[in-house]
């Protein structure tokens, strides 16, 4: 049967608000967080003990025991016990592909209606036990005899009882991603000002987008908080410049500032994606389509390439696909890893000789009109649980279209670690 | 009738221990008291113990079993009190129901009222129920009703049969199995602040009567309603009877069936098969 495709449409999303790093939601798990946002997304729409085709959704921090966290926060929804699941990890992307999982089976008609999220804490985070412990532990647990047993257990040091903490650091590289952008920062000479700018933008724009009712039907409280905890509504460039800078402090002139770097967060976010038949059959708004998606990874260990700079190759492979140019959107979504990530993405993408060299193009793809970025705010303002942020700006940006009217576009660009990135179209 | 506010949660451990020594020459009947506390607000952190303690998700809105968690100190300080007519120590929780009228955000404030009534005849003994309101701008949002039962202990000339009825479907198909660890009683005394000793160490137990320590049967109920989070009404009825005790260490068995757009349930022992927990929960 030849596959007769379709444009998954984004029906509307849910999330909770995103919380500081150890404050409101520090008692909160990754499947309490799952569960409360899938069940807001359910009173929302309506679908309470309904089938929905597929709920995908995945963790970047993640607890062995949560093996099937996505399966385990639906079982304890209030959707029906029928709804299958599965858990993707794209790092920060995950939560950008879990939508495009859902929309590609939704475009191949394989599935009528999927919900696409994603749920990270860094305040009830997996502590591991080192691995020399581990290895200790395993072997006592195999041990048959009081001797080997003992064996087993002289292995002990004390130094090995510290449990590792996960680290926001990249294994092969041992860098930190904050250390990563600095680096990227510096090649591309990414200066403070422009940084704290675009911080700034950041929460004026996000609050603004609270005061005007725009999350409030994208948003639900959840214990406590009504809106994001690091947004900052009074922040301004003059503030932003008083702090010292954290990271790249190495060399001269460091300008990663904890202002103008995503603060470690706890959140969810989930989005409703569905034929337009299924929607309709439920009375159910369109916001917008998932045109289409790609993905790219760099070499950033040897290749000379910055961690971040991935979604910078993804981008001009999905614009030759659909006959666009970069400058053909009405609204972009660049994920505000670091506001230095952002702005190398942008420059990377004006500069010639990067176009040619790099990303094999005669023209450098250009500059975008900067009033039509991060319209709504971004993961500055409103924090960045990794696997959260993508049912963060998906829900955003097709709101932001379905308000523009029909046939607008926007682009969403998504970095992650490991060198990759999620980007991706919507249409009104 | 007296009506008497606290202005705070009163100190379990010491109302246990005035119960203990004030346990002799009790008698009489009930005492028409009401306690009550206004203004009460959740505290986050006992609730996500509580959560983290009885299986249930954290969410805004509080389990169903919570509301008890603010009652309960205010019935304590009702039974020990020297008026009670019965002997705390050696009572038992053989019922609960529950009337969660509607979903209690946590954030709402509440007042509390709890008060003693149906003082009841009892084949091996007298039973009591501990009643609970709580309401938030008046209007009543949860309640509860605690039977105890006291052994040996006689009701008044004239009073009611005990009852402890509890009719469930037939539950033959257990569908989860729980390992009740040894510390499940001092877990719960923890968050509940129920630091009953029958519940805390074989024993403590022992010295009541009881081989090893039991479970306490609130947090039977509230692991059997969080293993059905989800799938419970908004606004219910909870009507549970609590038959052999729960002795620590057990494997359980919880058996359950959609009954009536609500469900019917029981929790078992692993081995034996007895009856720990018999119940029903039903939309209202």
């Amino acid at each position: 049967m030849a596959p007769q495709t379709r444009k998954a449409a984004i029906v509307g999303g849910n999330r909770i608000p995103f919380a500081r790093s150890n404050s409101a939601y520090a008692q909160a798990s990754n499947q309490d967080m799952l569960t409360a946002t899938l069940d807001g997304l359910v009173a929302r729409f309506g679908l309470q003990g309904q089938q929905v085709g597929e709920v995908v959704a995945g963790a970047v921090l993640k607890h062995s025991r949560d093996f099937n966290l996505t399966r385990e926060a639906v079982l304890g929804s209030r959707l029906s016990a029928a709804t299958p699941a599965y858990g993707v990890q794209q790092a920060c992307g995950t939560g950008l592909e879990a939508a495009i999982l859902v929309a590609n089976k939704i475009a191949l008609g394989q599935l009528e209606s999927g919900i696409a999220g994603g749920v990270d804490t860094t305040s009830d985070a997996p502590l591991a036990v080192g691995d020399d412990l581990r290895r200790v532990l395993i072997s006592l647990a195999g041990a048959r005899t009081l001797q080997q047993r003992l064996k087993a257990l002289a292995g002990i040091r004390p130094g090995q009882l510290v449990p590792e903490m996960p680290r926001n650091a990249e294994p092969r590289t041992g860098l930190s991603m904050g250390e990563h952008a600095a680096i990227t920062a510096t090649e591309w000479e990414i200066g403070r000002e422009e940084q704290d700018e675009l911080a700034a933008r950041s929460h004026q724009n996000l609050a603004a987008a609270y005061d005007r009712g725009f999350f409030d039907d994208l948003v639900t409280p959840y214990l406590g908080l009504t809106r994001d905890e690091s947004l900052r509504p009074d922040s301004t460039v003059e503030k932003l410049a008083t702090l010292e800078p954290v990271f790249g402090t190495g060399g001269p002139d460091a300008t990663m500032t904890a202002g103008n770097s995503t603060p470690l967060s706890d959140g969810a976010s989930a989005v409703l994606v569905a034929s337009d038949e299924w929607a309709a059959e439920r009375g159910l708004p369109v916001l917008a389509h998932l045109v289409d998606a790609q993905t790219a990874a760099v070499d950033y260990v040897h290749g000379g390439e910055g961690l971040l700079m991935a979604p910078v190759y993804a981008v001009p492979v999905l614009l030759a696909r659909n006959g666009l140019a970069l400058q053909d959107f009405d609204f972009y979504e660049i994920h505000e890893a670091f506001a230095s990530t952002v702005l190398s993405t942008m420059k990377a993408w004006e500069d010639p000789a990067f176009c040619k060299d790099r990303l094999g193009l005669d023209a450098p793809l250009g500059a975008i009109d900067r009033p039509k970025l991060n319209v709504n705010g971004s993961s500055l303002a409103a924090g960045h649980p990794f696997a959260a942020t993508g049912g963060r700006i998906v829900a955003t940006l097709a709101k932001t279209l379905h308000e523009a009217g029909p046939g607008k576009r926007g682009l969403i660009s998504v970095c992650a670690a490991g060198g990759q990135g999620v980007v991706a179209v919507l249409e009104s | 009738m007296a009506r008497l506010e606290l202005t705070a949660a009163p100190s379990m451990p010491a109302l246990f221990a005035k119960a203990a020594v004030t346990a002799r020459g009790r008698g009489g009947d009930l005492p028409d008291t009401r306690l009550t506390r206004t203004g009460v607000q959740v505290d986050a952190a006992d609730l996500a113990a509580y959560a983290r303690v009885c299986g249930f998700p954290l969410a805004d809105t509080l389990p169903p079993t919570y509301p008890h968690m603010l009652t309960f100190p205010l019935q304590l300080a009702l039974m020990s009190d020297r008026s009670f007519p019965l002997a705390l120590p050696g009572m038992v929780h053989v019922r609960n129901r529950v009337d969660a009228l509607r979903p209690v955000r946590a954030g709402e404030v509440l007042d509390l009222e709890v008060w003693a009534e149906r003082f009841a005849r009892h084949r091996s003994g007298a039973t009591v129920d501990l009643c609970a309101s709580v309401s938030t701008g008046g209007a009543e949002v949860w309640r509860s009703r605690s039977t105890y039962l006291a052994r040996g202990a006689r009701a008044p000339e004239g009073a009611p049969e005990a009852d402890l009825a509890v009719e469930v479907a037939d539950l033959a198909r257990p569908v989860a199995t729980w390992r009740v660890p040894d510390d499940a009683g001092r877990r719960y005394a923890r968050v509940s602040g129920d630091v009953n000793p029958i519940h805390l160490s074989a024993l403590t137990a022992k010295a009541f009567g009881f081989k090893r320590a039991i479970a306490h049967g609130m947090w039977v109920k509230a692991r059997a309603l969080a293993a059905l989070s989800g799938r419970l009404p908004e606004a219910m009825t909870v009507d549970v009877v609590f038959r052999k005790p729960l002795f620590l260490p057990s494997t359980v068995q919880l058996a359950t069936a959609q009954v009536d757009g609500g469900w019917d349930l029981a929790v078992r022992n692993a081995t034996s098969g007895a009856d720990h927990l018999l119940g029903t929960v039903r939309p209202r």
